[in-house]
């Protein structure tokens, strides 16, 4: 890798719907409010954006997998859009798409939209599309996800309640955070008591099916200042990819995702991050189950391989903590629309790294991270954002 | 040299129904007893596929399968094709179905005799016989019906029990039967049918199979008769003058009136008992009758024994009628279809369970890759079948797939010598599953496409025994 994305690139709009139950939304009004919020805050007319990307699994039903569902619900015609999907990391690959154009120069300003009506499908959960009808049939999101976590439990002896503490603390951020899906705190006994989705998670160490949108505008960092004057920067973006069959792969120790630890080393190398924990002052992880938060501990260099929960039970991921985990409620508790996830967290970080969080505020940010995860742990993109 | 069994085996489904729980269900008089019932994932086609897999390693060496079953899952559809693919037998075994009658696996059985006698049988035919019954709800059937397989390899060599005769007789009396369009059995079960239906047969065959071996009731050590009711046999015995102690047990009281299973069950029941020199006559009934005489020899040392396992669990009611509603066709959600072109070109990896084997690391694998998961070296990789066997690497209890009886325990297992994969449990008390326990691979059926029966393989505890 030649080329840095570091401050070459500047995030100086962001929008972001109301996640939940949407029913009275359509697809296509979720992408117009959280792209004309992203616009209002840039202070740019639609019009000046150059080109788009749209990060999503599951475009408006019956309009094709590809880029017109922006393109119609924004009648943002005549410049280049590509649909984006990698995963439950597809928000921020669509991000990293967009910023590696602006920082190639061949673009000024751009928009990243993220967007999922899960609701509108018929199905329970996220359902699996173009499944083979043998090969793997019975295989959930939460079961995909559980397999590992009992894996993680056996080896190094971890008890349920440390998941249970992870449920705690987002649940109770994301009761701080008017946009969350699951406004409401709860208790470590209420989780685990709550019903068995997928041995060992319950209801409450599931994030809910959410509809939502986020956008961002992305700038030249030259011309941010024309912009606003406290534009966020692109400090770093590293993804990696790895088997998406991890249950094929005797190699594979189900113990944590190999594909977050590369994203990471490549973004703090491009960040120029040495000490993680020192240097990074929150983080909005990917929480689709609660071990996924603690295995990323330890895959985003936060704590050992294996000791992850103690970063939990000690409190140092909590609001108050010293390295402050989902303070937006992470997708437990704010909600995970797959393609808007990714763009939802950059418009989280930036939030903080200006100070716009209110209750949930985590004092002093001035650099913060984004961490998606996809599919098995197959793809991970991590994302680095600072104030310049 | 002598023709006859070379090698036996059984396959019960592993959950009993016990009368009472039928009778309490319907309101009616308690009834004594269980009955044996195939899991919401088995079928005839996968306790015949179970049955020939343990017969294998006792005859490897087999040139035909023979499928008997009135319950096969396809009209027009080889069960015995799929059985032989499903255990990795090559295109040169030849494959026959036969069924429409409850003696359709003594029929089969005395085919197969006559293939080996007359040299076309090869080196061998196994003949396997499956019901999986479905009888009417509330109806006297329900109480006795039971489900199971057995599978008997017929040959020229190492033969555990050779032919001494054989007789058979046909006879259209109207007793038992099954429309193409009928999903259950209708019966004129009555003391005439039992008189003028099985009695008289049974008697009718067994004493021209003696008349041709020359021999008196006196001589018989263990007389294999299947029985309606697990009570008619007793007065056929009677008849012949075949004392009721060396009667085989119908297995009717705990395993059910098991169709054209039961008399190459109670065969296999009677040899797991035998001793060399012993004379066994089977008969079987069914718009007519079948009836064989053999004889036990020294080579029945030779096979592991008792093969008929007593290992059970308990079924409820409420449960069992999950599995009905699910074979009437009741099911939450459909599968993808899979067209012909993908399971061609899969067929060795997901019907036979074939790996791709890497020379360069030595890593048997799975699924077949073109570039090995280890080592990345794309030379000279060879396909190879994998172990049946391994152990749990991990696992999960879901309770979101929308499958008919919950958990679906979901499990990645380490196959012996190499090979991961992702499955299924079944037959699996969930309490008993943890990381590193023994696990085999039996096929069982899969959620069903809009037109199609989906076969896959799943993870089974491993048990004590040999079941």
């Amino acid at each position: 890798m030649n080329e840095s994305l570091k401050d070459q690139v500047a995030v100086i709009g962001v929008g972001c719907t109301k996640f939940g139950d949407n029913f009275d939304q359509s697809y296509e009004d979720m992408v117009v409010e959280a792209s004309f919020a992203a616009f209002a805050d840039a202070g740019i007319a639609p019009d000046r954006v150059e080109a788009a990307w749209l990060g999503t699994f599951s475009p408006y039903a019956g309009r094709g997998k590809a880029s017109v569902s922006l393109a119609d619900a924004l009648r943002l015609y005549d410049r280049p859009i590509t649909r984006v999907e990698n995963f439950c990391a597809t928000g921020t690959d669509a991000f990293r798409n967009a910023a590696m154009a602006v920082a190639a120069g061949v673009y000024e300003v751009v928009l990243v939209v993220g967007a999922e009506k899960l609701k509108d499908r018929p199905i329970r959960g996220l359902g699996r599309e173009g499944a083979h009808p043998w090969v793997g049939e019975g295989l959930t999101a939460p079961g995909m996800m559980a397999m590992l976590a009992n894996r993680y439990m056996h080896q190094f002896g971890m008890g349920r309640e440390m998941l249970a503490k992870v449920a705690v603390k987002n649940h109770r951020n994301g009761a701080r955070n008017p946009k969350a899906h699951l406004q409401m705190e709860v208790g470590e006994e209420q989780v685990l008591r709550a019903p068995v989705i997928a041995w060992p998670y319950t209801l409450f160490d599931c994030c809910p099916t959410t509809d939502g949108a986020a956008a961002a505008v992305l700038c030249r960092a030259s011309l941010a200042r024309q912009f606003r004057p406290d534009p966020v920067m692109v400090k770093g973006i590293g993804l990696a990819v790895k088997t998406g069959r991890p249950w094929n792969d005797p190699c594979h120790e189900y113990i944590g995702f190999p594909a977050t630890t590369q994203a990471a080393h490549a973004a703090y190398r491009m960040a120029g991050i040495q000490d993680p924990v020192r240097e990074i002052d929150l983080a909005e992880v990917h929480d689709c189950f609660t071990w996924t938060e603690i295995s990323t501990y330890e895959d985003l260099g936060f704590a050992n391989k294996g000791e992850g929960w103690h970063f939990i039970d000690e409190g140092r991921s909590a609001l108050d903590g010293d390295l402050p985990v989902n303070p937006s409620g992470g997708l437990k508790s704010f909600g995970h629309p797959i393609g808007a996830t990714g763009v939802r967290m950059i418009y989280e970080v930036v939030s903080q790294l200006r100070g716009e969080c209110g209750a949930r505020q985590v004092p002093n940010a001035r650099q913060g991270l984004v961490h998606n995860l996809g599919g098995p742990g197959a793809v991970s993109c991590v994302v680095v954002l600072g104030l310049q | 040299m002598a023709i006859g069994i070379t090698a036996y085996s059984a396959y019960i489904p592993r959950r009993r129904l016990g009368r009472a729980k039928i009778a309490a269900a319907w309101g009616s008089r308690a009834v004594p007893g269980s009955k044996a019932v195939v899991n919401f994932d088995e079928d005839a086609l996968t306790m015949a596929q179970a049955a020939v897999w343990r017969l294998l390693p006792a005859a490897p060496e087999i040139d035909r399968i023979y499928f008997a079953s009135t319950t096969a899952p396809f009209w027009q559809r080889s069960s015995a094709s799929l059985v032989a693919a499903h255990c990795d037998l090559p295109a040169e075994v030849a494959t026959a179905d036969f069924g429409g009658t409850l003696r359709c696996g003594t029929s089969a059985l005395g085919a197969a005799l006559d293939a080996v006698a007359a040299g076309s049988g090869g080196r061998g035919v196994v003949v396997v016989a499956s019901d999986a019954r479905a009888p009417r709800p509330e109806s006297p059937e329900e109480m006795i019906f039971g489900d199971a397989a057995a599978a008997v390899a017929v040959g020229r060599e190492r033969v555990v029990a050779e032919v001494v005769a054989v007789a058979s007789r046909s006879d259209d009396f109207l007793d038992e039967w099954r429309r193409d369009s009928d999903a259950h059995v209708h019966s004129f079960a009555s003391k005439f049918s039992l008189a003028r239906g099985y009695h008289a047969n049974v008697v009718a065959v067994a004493g021209r199979v003696m008349e041709a071996a020359g021999i008196g009731a006196g001589e018989i050590s263990r007389a294999v008769l299947a029985s309606p009711d697990g009570a008619a046999h007793l007065a056929a015995a009677s008849a012949l003058g075949i004392p009721a102690e060396r009667v085989e047990d119908t297995r009717a009281g705990d395993i059910g009136v098991t169709g054209s299973a039961m008399p190459l069950l109670l065969l296999a029941q009677a040899l797991d008992r035998a001793a060399s020199g012993d004379l066994i006559l089977v008969v079987a009934y069914g718009e007519g009758a079948d009836g064989l005489l053999l004889r036990v020899t020294s080579e029945i040392a030779r096979l592991p024994r008792p093969c008929v396992s007593a290992e059970a669990s308990v079924l409820e009611y409420p449960t069992y009628e999950i599995y009905r509603k699910l074979r009437s066709g009741d099911h939450a959600g459909e599968a993808a279809e899979v067209s012909n072109v993908l399971w061609e070109r899969e067929e060795t990896q997901n019907v036979r369970l074939h790996g791709t084997f890497c020379p360069g690391c030595g890593t048997l694998q799975f699924p077949i890759t073109r570039v090995c998961v280890k080592c990345r070296n794309a030379e000279g990789l060879l396909e190879k079948p994998l172990a049946r066997t391994g152990r749990l690497f991990t696992y999960t209890k879901d309770y979101l797939y929308d499958a008919p009886v919950q958990p679906t325990i979901m499990a990645i297992v380490d196959l012996d010598g190499g090979g991961r994969l992702l499955c299924q449990m079944t037959d699996a008390d969930e309490q008993e599953v943890e990381i590193g326990m023994e696990v085999e691979l039996v096929l069982r059926r899969m959620r069903p496409g809009p037109s199609m029966h989906h076969y896959y393989w799943k993870g089974r505890p491993v048990r004590g025994g040999s079941q």
